[in-house]
């Protein structure tokens, strides 16, 4: 979050109550609509909105070390058919897949991650652009495995025991849980030890490095716990749509998880959450419109980067800032 | 055997010149400014609209429309430069993201105005000359001399004028070519505005091969990073050799093995050039 | 007084009137492609829908027992996209609380919706070549258009026979339909006594040279386009022309002329053999044709005039179990109907024997062969053998 101004020195600012509250206000109010509201749709809406803030969360993870991935979605989907496969395939239980998925994907991103990850900036955004693409085209290549591009159908829903989550409003509950814990633990590794040096290598690489910081260590880390949970999202994902093929998760995936992070806030915790809240729904407002839904997502895109670097989450700071200058 | 082999020679070296074409303002755009452009392909498709309606619409002759679609993308990509893109010289990541931005609003304007169907631009020529037993089809022969002749002009450009001059010593140092007194505010929209006027001669070149819908763009795009990628980002001189390597890459894989293995073939490739030499096979160095 | 007089009788009429009027919405979602491949498909599809219901509206409503439905079409697109089709599935079921749907396009976004579909109730007519979008665990799903598995076979076989080939090549598009009709296409070829090779591509591919040199340098005598999207297919022609390829060009199935001749001009696709569901001496077809160019300024694809019809079924379903509402029982009338007359010709269900369920339609169809840029049709077909 936004670092907080002592408000003593300045009688005109909000008390920190309200300045940490309405947020929380405004959080809960959103997370209990669907229940408010009663409507499936409301409840599918929020679901997906849980999902891809989990995802582009991961995101966050990997930005905070200073690189963009564009292979996420890639990610998003080798979780997705790992946990599949594995509750379909060999008969696991629910509970099983996600984690399974988790696993299976931070391994695959520590194989790979550290000859990837001597690549720097656009380098790196260009081998995660061309591993999604290499991801995909191998999917549709062993449709004994994947199902090739008619993709899985019938993925069965989550469930623990003889509980099954098949309604809607009961895996709303699943992903809020699933979606505190991923914020949980990014705000465990942005306030510990590990989430310095995250933002020791993103400012200033060389000086990190030279102050002693294992930088290629810490930028692995971030990719494989980044990664993980993508996968994990992937796994839930997957038990959720009841169905998955190559195609959901190509390039356009990956952009989509990049722009709920560059408009929310590239750095800040719950900068993807706050781009997954306002992006998720647009396609409502917009309902039949999808060339101006995504025309809009082009401009946001531009704007937010050229007038509030920082996402919307910084909104609130610089609108207070602008009032206190005038 | 011998037909297959000669065959599939003629075509890569075909398919690479046309990959060349689309992809050498992509290098340019990145050599001068920095930026990975998303959003190549999408001036590649304006640039095959703007062929497609001059031609049947407007009744102009090919040369012109080729002409026109040149200057007016140069044009465009100028004033986008000063719009989008000034703000973030010298913040690459923030670039490329901007031009996903671009990228998604260009196409769905495209979407809008002319809708998704694809339509046919006549072809100049139709049928095959033969040489012996090989058969290079007329359309990509005008095709292929066509864009020798654009990348010429372009290599005489980029050689033997001032301004020519000046991109190329951007390319390879800004901090010196500005010492030097190369005017960056007038070098960065004309070089942006070169770039992705290149792409859309490129459009408008290969509009009636490949067909002229807002999604067409898609496939430069994907040709150009590969080839940048492999050739080396910003590299003129490699990115003439990636482009014939790779269509000759899936030129043979396609005739030999399967379409879809070329595909593959080609992104593992490109992961291995990324993770053994990722300033590519004739890159500059990256600080 | 006189005032008085028609104010009460105006009043009057109202009062009389109004509740033999009744009108209520029957909302039907058009879950089809409108952007990129296969839109002409969705298009066409959806407008089908449209003029479907206009015809009903424009007599007042549908009339389903005491009430007159005023009919509304409520469209989406999927892009061709199963999870697109999937979120536009739950907005159709959940909040727009269709029990209607006509769509998809696609055979991979009919599996994706169907778990959707079929739990909550809802008919779909869909076009998915798959077979696996009909079967008996499937009960609301019916596909009102032939596909590959129903034509290839008479129309190959009678092929074959006329033009004496022996050996086909074949490019398809690796996704569910070019795979399944691949299978089907490969396996009636090789009953006709002809061999056929194949060559997968993805999707997005624009250029084929390599794949047709391939073709060529095998020496095929014919090439079948088969499960290609109407654009790609008239790439296809162009270049096989260009590169030389002197032989015959076959398309089995999926309405695709128009678009071939935009593409490929009318030299190149001079001769091609095509599936054809119109015969346009037949008045209904000629007409919905000409209406369907009339209203939309544009050119009909073969696939319209079947959903036309289907709609129209699904109506007729509604009358016949009197509901809108409990669809299991329209679907059951649905099922039931015989020999329907459609602007196509007489309609049946089939498919029992292939699909398990009967609710694929039958309907008679043509080989056609292009001449001068129009379809002339050269053989009159059904289920078992074309003439």
């Amino acid at each position: 979050m936004t670092i907080a101004h002592s408000s003593s020195s300045r009688p005109e600012s909000l008390p920190p109550w309200v300045r940490r509250g309405l947020p929380a206000l405004a959080l809960a109010a959103i997370i209990l609509t669907p229940f408010a509201t009663g409507g499936k749709f409301h409840f599918h809406i929020a679901i997906m909105v849980c999902l891809g803030a989990m995802a582009a969360s991961g995101l966050t993870v990997i930005a905070w070390v200073g690189q963009l991935s564009l292979a996420h979605g890639a990610f998003v989907g080798l979780g997705a058919y790992t946990s599949t496969l594995i509750v379909m395939r060999l008969g696991a239980p629910f509970f099983v897949g996600p984690l399974a998925a988790a696993v299976l994907v931070g391994v695959t991103a520590a194989a790979i991650g550290t000859p990837l990850l001597r690549l720097r900036g656009v380098y790196f955004v260009l081998i995660t652009f061309a591993l999604n693409e290499l991801f995909r085209l191998v999917m549709l290549e062993i449709p004994s495995i994947s199902g090739g591009s008619s993709g899985i159908p019938n993925i069965p829903p989550a469930s623990f025991g003889s509980l099954i989550l098949s309604s809607k409003s009961d895996f709303y509950v699943l992903a809020l849980i699933c979606l505190a814990g991923v914020m949980l633990t990014l705000w465990l590794i942005h306030r510990g030890l590990i989430g310095q040096r995250f933002a020791a290598i993103e400012e200033n690489i060389a000086l990190a490095e030279a102050s002693g910081i294992p930088t290629a260590r810490m930028q692995a880390l971030a990719f494989i716990i980044g990664s993980s949970i993508a996968g994990f999202t992937g796994a839930l994902m997957a038990h959720y749509i009841g169905f998955i093929s190559p195609e959901t998760f190509g390039f356009q995936l990956s952009v989509a998880y990049i722009v709920m992070l560059v408009v929310g806030g590239r750095l800040a915790l719950c900068g993807a959450l706050t781009g997954a809240i306002f992006l998720t729904p647009l396609p409502e407002l917009l309902r039949g419109a999808v060339e101006y839904q995504h025309i809009f997502y082009g401009i946001a895109l531009i704007v937010v980067l050229q007038f509030l670097p920082e996402g919307l989450v910084s909104l609130p700071t610089r609108l207070t800032n602008i009032g206190r200058s005038k | 055997m011998g037909f297959l082999i000669s065959q599939s020679l003629v075509n890569g070296i075909i398919l690479g010149t046309l990959y060349l074409l689309m992809s050498i303002g992509f290098t340019l755009v990145f050599g001068i400014m920095r930026v990975v452009n998303f959003a190549h392909g999408e001036f590649y498709m304006l640039g095959a609209f703007a062929a497609f309606f001059m031609v049947t619409l407007f009744q102009l002759p090919y040369v012109v429309a080729l002409g026109l679609s040149f200057g007016g993308a140069i044009f465009l990509g100028a004033v986008i430069e000063r719009i989008v893109f000034r703000p973030f010289r010298g913040d690459e990541l923030s670039g490329m993201i901007a031009s996903i931005g671009l990228a998604m609003i260009l196409q769905n304007l495209a979407l809008i105005a002319f809708s998704p169907d694809p339509m046919a631009m006549p072809s100049l020529a139709s049928g095959a000359f033969r040489f012996g037993f090989l058969i290079v089809p007329k359309s990509r022969l005008l095709a292929l001399g066509a864009s020798a002749g654009i990348l010429s002009l372009f290599y005489l450009f980029l050689m033997y004028t001032r301004t020519g001059r000046a991109l190329r010593a951007l390319v390879q140092d800004q901090e010196i070519a500005a010492a030097y007194g190369v005017r960056i505010e007038l070098m960065y929209p004309l070089g942006f505005g070169l770039g992705v006027g290149l792409a859309a001669i490129a459009g408008a070149m290969m509009a009636p091969l490949f067909g002229v819908s807002p999604f067409i763009g898609e496939t430069p795009l994907l040709k150009a990073f590969i080839v940048v990628i492999l050739g080396g980002l910003g590299s003129i001189p490699g990115a003439v050799l990636a482009s014939l390597l790779l269509g000759l890459i899936e030129s043979f894989t396609s005739t030999f093995v399967s379409a879809s293995a070329a595909d593959i073939v080609v992104f593992a490739l490109v992961v291995v050039v990324l993770l053994i030499r990722p300033s590519g096979l004739l890159g500059q160095e990256d600080a | 007084m006189k005032k008085y007089m028609t104010a009460i009788l105006l009043i009057v009429a109202i009062f009389t009137t109004v509740p033999l009027a009744a009108q209520e919405t029957l909302k039907i979602g058009a879950l089809v492609t409108i952007s990129g491949a296969g839109a002409s498909w969705g298009q066409n599809m959806l407008r089908a829908a449209e003029m479907a219901a206009e015809d009903v509206n424009s007599k007042g409503g549908l009339k389903v027992g005491d009430t007159a439905y005023k009919v509304e079409i409520i469209p989406y697109d999927d892009g061709y996209k199963s999870n697109e089709a999937v979120t536009a599935a739950n907005r159709l079921v959940f909040e727009d609380k269709v029990k209607y749907i006509v769509g998809t396009v696609g055979s991979a976004p009919i599996l994706a919706i169907q778990p959707i579909t079929e739990k909550n109730g809802v008919i779909t007519l869909t076009l998915g070549f798959t077979s696996k979008a009909l079967m008996p665990e499937k009960p609301f799903t019916f596909r009102p258009n032939l596909t590959t598995g129903e034509i290839s076979q008479p129309q190959i076989d009678w092929i074959v026979k006329s033009q004496g080939l022996k050996t086909v090549g074949a490019l398809f598009p690796n996704d569910e339909t070019g795979q399944q009709i691949a299978k089907d296409v490969a396996k009636a070829y090789k009953k006709a006594g002809a061999v056929m090779t194949t060559e997968f591509f993805g999707r997005d591919r624009v250029d084929f040279i390599p794949l047709l040199t391939k073709l060529l340098a095998a020496g095929v005598d014919a090439i079948e386009l088969d499960g290609n999207s109407p654009v790609t297919a008239g790439q296809i022609v162009q270049q096989a022309r260009d590169v030389g390829f002197e032989g015959i060009i076959i398309r089995t199935g999926g309405p695709a002329t128009q678009d071939i001749i935009n593409v490929a001009g009318k030299a190149a696709a001079e001769g091609l053999f095509v599936h054809s569901g119109i015969d346009l001496a037949i008045p209904g077809v000629a007409a919905y044709q000409a209406r369907y160019e009339k209203t939309y300024n544009a050119k009909m694809n073969g696939f319209s005039p079947y959903f036309f019809d289907g709609v129209n079924m699904l109506f007729k379903a509604m009358q016949i179990a009197g509901t809108v509402e409990d669809s299991a029982a329209v679907r059951d009338a649905l099922a039931e109907i015989k020999d329907y007359p459609g602007v196509l010709g007489t309609l049946n269900w089939t498919g029992k024997e292939k699909y398990g369920i009967a609710h694929q339609i039958d309907a008679p169809f043509y080989v056609a062969r292009v001449k001068d840029g129009e379809e002339v049709i050269v053989a009159r077909c059904n289920v078992n053998v074309c003439k």
